[in-house]
């Protein structure tokens, strides 16, 4: 929240120094890496971060409104983003334009029938999206036999979403353009300023008649449809699409979320944050690889970094 | 009623209560002071509770009653003041210190857990069981506590929760008699049992004065006072008013007692708001009913009036608000606003029905505290304030401003979170959202002063009064006398779940409805009694 006039001012307490001070750490060892990391300052290694940054950065932003409603995460992000290009580039032979609405559809339905769940019915959305997750992946296996979905030789339209545009791959176009468009829903429309008091506090919005079940289901539906929409652009650059794909999105998505700096506990945060947040991993992921770490130190040091920022943002909640 | 004076002959070992200050004094209470802040919970206040008495404290909300309790079980540090018992001089840290002098509280929400056996919520916590102990003797001991409190019927492996509330309050005393404690606080512990219930706490309360330890019996119920006590102490504002006696004070002098001078002070002020009530019946409720509760609630509420829900804690007044406002499951009943049935199924529905509900507990339930000031103003229009879905902001804004100067909330705080205001700003935020807002017949306030003090109640008051001039027809609860008196056209009195009077706020006074809020009696008979 940008500080306005007459917003009277807590003392800082140590969490927010110690917040600070991580946040000039990680600042200090970006800049030293970046200096020092032969390949770090190039053109085209900027475009990979940006594109790397761009795949789990639509997934992360979607997510975060479910972040900010106060429903914890979902689990199942990475098993629909391959469900999706999976069905997207089995049904780019109807036509691109009807193959990106269709899938787009069977993103929002897939989050929507979470999303009730949780909303009606009150259900733990963790057990949930876990749940979904194993079904999702469990239909996906059976309807493709277990074989990889390859597109059609003779359409190739798809091909576009991969290529690049004025010298940027398209999907971080596309990143950046439903990041705006989603920080504006959540800033300017009825539905994020409820969305942002669902969180804050789930008992007081059931008293002021929100209407939960239907701030619940577009939380999750909105999340689900951007990680389809990230699907089909992930189908589009790697050309076929399997489970494999599902590898670590999920927990990325969640890890750009929280290094952003949104509290978990929802109400508080911002789309804005959580686009920050994947481009930051993105860059220091980017960094380990050029600087020969191993995939499993690339993991251990992001899981570093999350948790830090996680604990002392935490704290920061807990002293307000 | 039938008794002001029961001496109580049952138990004949109890030491004699005569006027000399010969008989033991167990604890010695003198010019004990406390405040909260602004606020003088209890001042000077001095008292002495003798070895095998019960010794009643009574007064109305806030005269200070639950913060002798606290400060007895060591919740609370008096500023001043000076607590002896058994002749010691004590300064409790905590209650687990009390407990270890002998004084115990047995709180109205019980501490036991239900999962666990009988002798394990006995022995749960204790100081004095032994690293390796002698199971066999432990249970013994348990065995002849419960059997001393009548529950020879209940195994020591019983879990609780199969146990009646009844039955897990005798549990919890049981739990304080293996501590061998002298003093027993019960702190309105009749108010969820059941009549037979209560006969079977009194009985074990009488066995246990007779054994020389005291008990300490704070209740609004004054019928269960006169039956079971010895003395009383009645507090009034922090003070002690008098000690007398059980069979030399009966119970009008009593409620004279607890009220003062309020009714003299009550008639003093002219009340401008004259004319309330436009007489058509705007909301219709009718044997509204939420099992355990309140049973078969039925009132008329007129456009412009305000009707006020008088009622102990406790005593459903505010589960009828709730269950108006759509957040109660199992509700049954009709309540119709013109004419029309009002799902009481969800708030939403409620809300759109024209029934607006602003809950008791801003801080859980109320407030978005981390939110802005603007955005807990706004919460219930934001429809009004947008257009397709997209927040109209500078309207939005305007419109909190506005509800601001209305409400008397700062106007340069928007901006900041809610929870950053004070209490009384707080609450005055929670009614703002209510403020002007169309389409609502019934404004249905949970003790809407909660917490605020004398200025800012005021404020308040004139809130309300204010919504009500526009028509809507207002319901309130409230456990403050006064407080229902300012306000209300229209004072329900509710006991136990169940309206006990109707009256004309002209026609009421503090004693007739304080008389109603403490007894079982139907509306003749109280009002005869008093």
């Amino acid at each position: 929240m940008i500080a306005r006039v007459g917003v009277e001012r807590r003392p800082l307490g140590i969490a927010d120094y110690a917040l600070a001070a991580w946040i000039a750490i990680l600042a200090a060892v970006t800049v030293y890496g970046a200096a020092t990391t032969e390949g770090f300052l190039t053109v085209s290694n900027m475009k990979a971060i940006l594109t790397a940054a761009s795949f789990v950065g639509i997934i992360a932003v979607g997510l975060t409104v479910i972040v900010l409603s106060g429903s914890l995460f979902s689990l199942a992000l990475g098993q629909t983003a391959a469900v999706s290009a999976m069905f997207f580039l089995y049904s780019v032979r109807w036509g691109l334009g009807a193959a990106i609405i269709l899938t787009l559809l069977l993103g929002l339905a897939i989050g929507a029938v979470q999303g009730f769940a949780v909303g009606a019915w009150g259900a733990n959305p963790i057990i949930i999206t876990i749940g979904a997750a194993g079904l999702l992946e469990g239909m996906a296996v059976w309807l493709s036999h277990g074989q990889s979905i390859v597109p059609p030789d003779n359409r190739t339209s798809w091909e576009h979403l991969a290529n690049p545009v004025l010298g940027l791959p398209a999907p971080v176009y596309v990143f950046i353009a439903v990041s705006i468009l989603l920080g504006l829903v959540m800033r300017r429309t009825r539905f994020g300023r409820q969305i942002y008091l669902l969180g804050e506090n789930r008992v007081a919005a059931r008293a002021a008649a929100l209407p939960i079940t239907l701030l619940t289901v577009g939380a999750f539906g909105i999340a689900s449809l951007y990680t389809a929409g990230s699907g089909i652009l992930i189908g589009a650059t790697s050309a076929n699409a399997s489970l494999l794909l599902v590898g670590s999105y999920t927990y990325d998505a969640i890890a750009a979320a929280l290094v952003g700096g949104n509290a978990v506990t929802g109400g508080r945060g911002s789309i804005a944050r959580t686009a920050l947040g994947a481009i930051f991993i993105a860059t220091i992921s980017d960094m380990l690889l050029l600087r020969g770490y191993s995939t499993g130190g690339q993991i251990l040091v992001r899981g570093i970094i999350v948790v830090v920022v996680v604990v002392l943002t935490n704290l920061r909640e807990r002293n307000r | 009623m039938n008794g002001e004076r029961d001496p109580e002959p049952s138990s004949g070992s109890r030491s004699q209560p005569s006027e000399t200050s010969s008989p033991q004094v167990l604890l010695e209470v003198v010019d004990l002071s406390k405040s909260f802040g602004p606020v003088q919970a209890v001042q000077g206040l001095s008292l002495d509770v003798r070895a095998g008495e019960i010794h009643a404290v009574c007064g109305h909300n806030g005269a200070g009653k639950s913060t002798l309790v606290k400060t007895l079980v060591g919740l609370v540090r008096p500023d001043e003041g000076t607590i002896r018992f058994r002749g010691e001089e004590l300064s409790l840290r905590n209650p687990l210190d009390a407990q270890g002098h002998g004084i115990a509280l047995v709180n109205q929400e019980l501490s036991l857990v239900p999962e666990l056996s009988v002798e394990d919520n006995i022995y749960l916590g204790g100081l004095d069981v032994p690293l390796v102990y002698r199971q066999r003797r432990l249970s013994e001991r348990a065995r002849a506590v419960l059997d001393q409190l009548g529950l020879r019927h209940v195994q020591l492996g019983t879990a609780v929760e199969t146990l009646s509330i009844g039955e897990r309050q005798l549990v919890e005393i049981a739990r304080l008699l293996v501590r061998d404690a002298r003093l027993l606080i019960l702190d309105e512990p009749t108010a969820t049992l059941s009549k037979p219930e209560i006969e079977r706490v009194f009985r074990a309360t009488r066995d246990l004065v007779a054994e020389g330890r005291s008990v300490i019996f704070v209740s609004h119920r004054l019928d269960e006072v006169f039956e079971l006590c010895d003395r009383v102490t009645v507090l009034r504002d922090g003070r002690r008013v008098g000690t007398h006696e059980i069979h030399e004070i009966d119970r009008r002098a009593l409620i004279e007692l607890m009220l003062g001078e309020m009714e003299g002070a009550r008639a003093m002020v002219q009340h401008e708001h004259t004319l309330p009530g436009s007489g058509e019946p705007l909301v219709k409720i009718e044997g509204l009913t939420v099992p355990g509760s309140i049973e078969d609630v039925s009132l008329v509420l007129e456009s412009g009036l305000i009707t006020g829900l008088a009622g102990q804690v406790g005593s459903g007044t505010s589960t009828i608000l709730r269950a108006l406002g759509g957040l109660v499951p199992g509700v049954s009943g009709t309540v119709c606003v013109r004419g029309r049935a009002v799902p009481l199924k969800t708030p939403r529905r409620a809300v759109e029905a024209g029934v607006l509900y602003i809950p008791n507990d801003r801080q859980r339930e109320g407030l978005f505290l981390g939110q802005t000031v603007e955005r807990n103003l706004v919460v219930a229009r934001l429809r009004r304030l947008s257009r397709l879905g997209v927040l109209l902001r500078r309207r939005a804004h305007r419109a909190a401003r506005q509800l601001a100067g209305m409400a008397g909330v700062p106007v340069e705080r928007l901006g900041s979170p809610a929870g950053s205001l004070s209490g009384g700003n707080q609450q005055k935020v929670l009614l703002g959202r209510a403020l002007e807002l169309e389409g609502t017949a019934l404004l249905a306030l949970d003790e809407p002063t909660r917490g605020v003090d004398v200025g800012g109640r005021a404020d308040i008051h004139d809130l309300i009064r204010a919504a009500a001039r526009r028509g809507t027809a207002v319901i309130f609860s409230s456990t403050e006398l006064d407080e229902v008196l300012d306000l209300a056209d229209v004072v329900v009195t509710i006991f136990h779940g169940r309206i006990v009077s109707i009256v004309p706020r002209d026609d009421a006074t503090a004693s007739a409805i304080l008389a109603d809020m403490t007894t079982s009696h139907t509306t003749g008979t109280a009002a005869a009694a008093t």
